[in-house]
């Protein structure tokens, strides 16, 4: 471990700036690619292109797929489930958006 | 170091049979689930779920367990039985979240391992993935963090370990929360000439007492006087870099008729808003004169504020 002179390591913000192949976000997100390959045809991840080697992932894929990974193996649920819990989960995130934009805040102190 | 009863963690009996055992996990482990709930400590709550049904649905590690007795009270200090023989627990399935007592009993088997996929022979190191804390502030304007992480490396061995490393990051102008920083080839090691991994960084952004944040907007509640809001006035607002803004509050403004300030959110290419949120404050009447004031209100107007409650 040598680290005396600092140089800042700059990132990429994955959400803006990055795209993937199925191969990276299967990397990043430790998922196989065959699993990738269910959840497009679930329709939980929508890539553009139009054949697996053309697939390019939005950034937000990466959470995405994450997510999916976690609720797979931690509660056990199958595609179909992931992809309703997914999609409830977005409107979820709607509604507290909403709420917080029209003020009816439920986290008043 | 604390003992933990793990069927007080999933609100079951000693007695309980494995799939009531199942059942108590399943339903705590949706409850609290990280990316379900929003609740406060929820994943914590998880982590303990998960250790406790990680052992109470393995009947040899139940047994075990059991054999402890049950006079031990959660918190209660500590220490494993001397004729305790843990090393006959490394299946290593563990993700490397368990509790001290945990590890005590069960040993810390798959620590190091992580990971899902068998290597090829030449391969990219493995990504990691870790969060990272900033201000709300840090987002506005960017920030240079140090920060400490468990990372893989090769020893002189070949062996793969942990250690602990430094990296001192840029966090960029206009991060929001729940996005990822991809720090390229700064996570595990490749393998056979293979290039190191990528480290995601998944920014939290602290909660702050005066602003919330929601994607790229931030809000910000003004209490107002009765008379501000009334007769209008000019507060000055402070934005999360420190800067004051002059805001004019028109006359007749209500409480929660919420004013944007167009751009002053999170930068980015498209920047969010900044919105007040303005709350009207009704001071108390305590002295003579004071209450006198509100009298003098109540005069001066033909006020009924429950017109729609009358039949």
């Amino acid at each position: 471990m040598t680290q005396t002179h600092i140089t800042w390591i700059e990132g990429t913000i994955v959400e803006n700036e990055v795209h993937m192949t199925m191969v990276e976000l299967a990397e990043a997100a430790s998922t196989p690619e065959d699993l990738i390959m269910a959840w497009v045809s679930e329709g939980v991840l929508s890539p553009a292109g139009a054949s697996p080697e053309d697939w390019r992932f939005s950034g937000d894929s990466l959470k995405r797929a994450k997510t999916a990974a976690r609720l797979m193996d931690d509660l056990e649920l199958n595609l179909p489930g992931v992809a309703l819990a997914l999609h409830l989960l977005d409107e979820l995130d709607q509604l507290r958006s909403q709420l917080q934009v029209t003020n009816i805040s439920s986290d008043k102190e | 170091m604390k003992f933990k009863d793990y069927y007080e963690t999933l609100g079951v009996a000693r007695t309980a049979s494995q799939d009531e055992i199942k059942q108590a996990y399943r339903k705590l482990a949706r409850k609290y689930h990280p990316d379900v709930s929003k609740e406060a400590g929820a994943e914590e709550r998880f982590k303990e779920v998960g250790e406790a049904f990680a052992v109470l649905k393995d009947p040899e590690k139940r047994t075990a367990y059991d054999q402890m007795g049950s006079n031990w009270k959660s918190g209660q200090d500590f220490n494993p039985p001397p004729d305790w023989n843990g090393g006959a627990f490394t299946d290593g399935e563990f993700s490397g979240d368990q509790s001290d007592f945990f590890e005590s009993l069960f040993g810390r088997g798959a620590r190091a391992q992580g990971g899902r996929q068998s290597q090829p022979r030449s391969a990219k190191g493995q990504d990691q993935h870790a969060k990272i804390t900033i201000d709300l502030v840090d987002a506005y304007q960017g920030a240079k963090r140090t920060i400490g992480l468990s990372m893989p490396t090769y020893d002189a061995q070949g062996q793969l370990i942990m250690q602990e490393r430094k990296l001192d990051v840029s966090i960029p102008q206009g991060i929001r929360a729940g996005q990822n920083l991809r720090l390229a080839g700064q996570a595990g090691p490749g393998f056979g000439g293979g290039p190191a991994g990528d480290l995601y960084l998944e920014i939290e952004i602290r909660p702050n007492p005066i602003y919330r944040v929601d994607g790229k907007d931030v809000f910000l509640d003004l209490p107002l006087s009765p008379w501000e809001a009334a007769l209008g006035t000019s507060v000055n607002v402070p934005t999360p870099t420190g800067a004051v803004l002059e805001l004019t509050i028109p006359a007749g403004t209500a409480a929660g008729r919420k004013m944007r300030l167009k751009g002053k959110g999170i930068p980015s290419k498209e920047p969010g808003d900044l919105y007040v949120v303005p709350s009207i404050v009704l001071p108390n009447a305590e002295t003579e004169a004071q209450k006198e004031a509100y009298r003098t209100l109540q005069g001066a107007f033909d006020f009924e504020p429950r017109t729609h409650l009358k039949g």
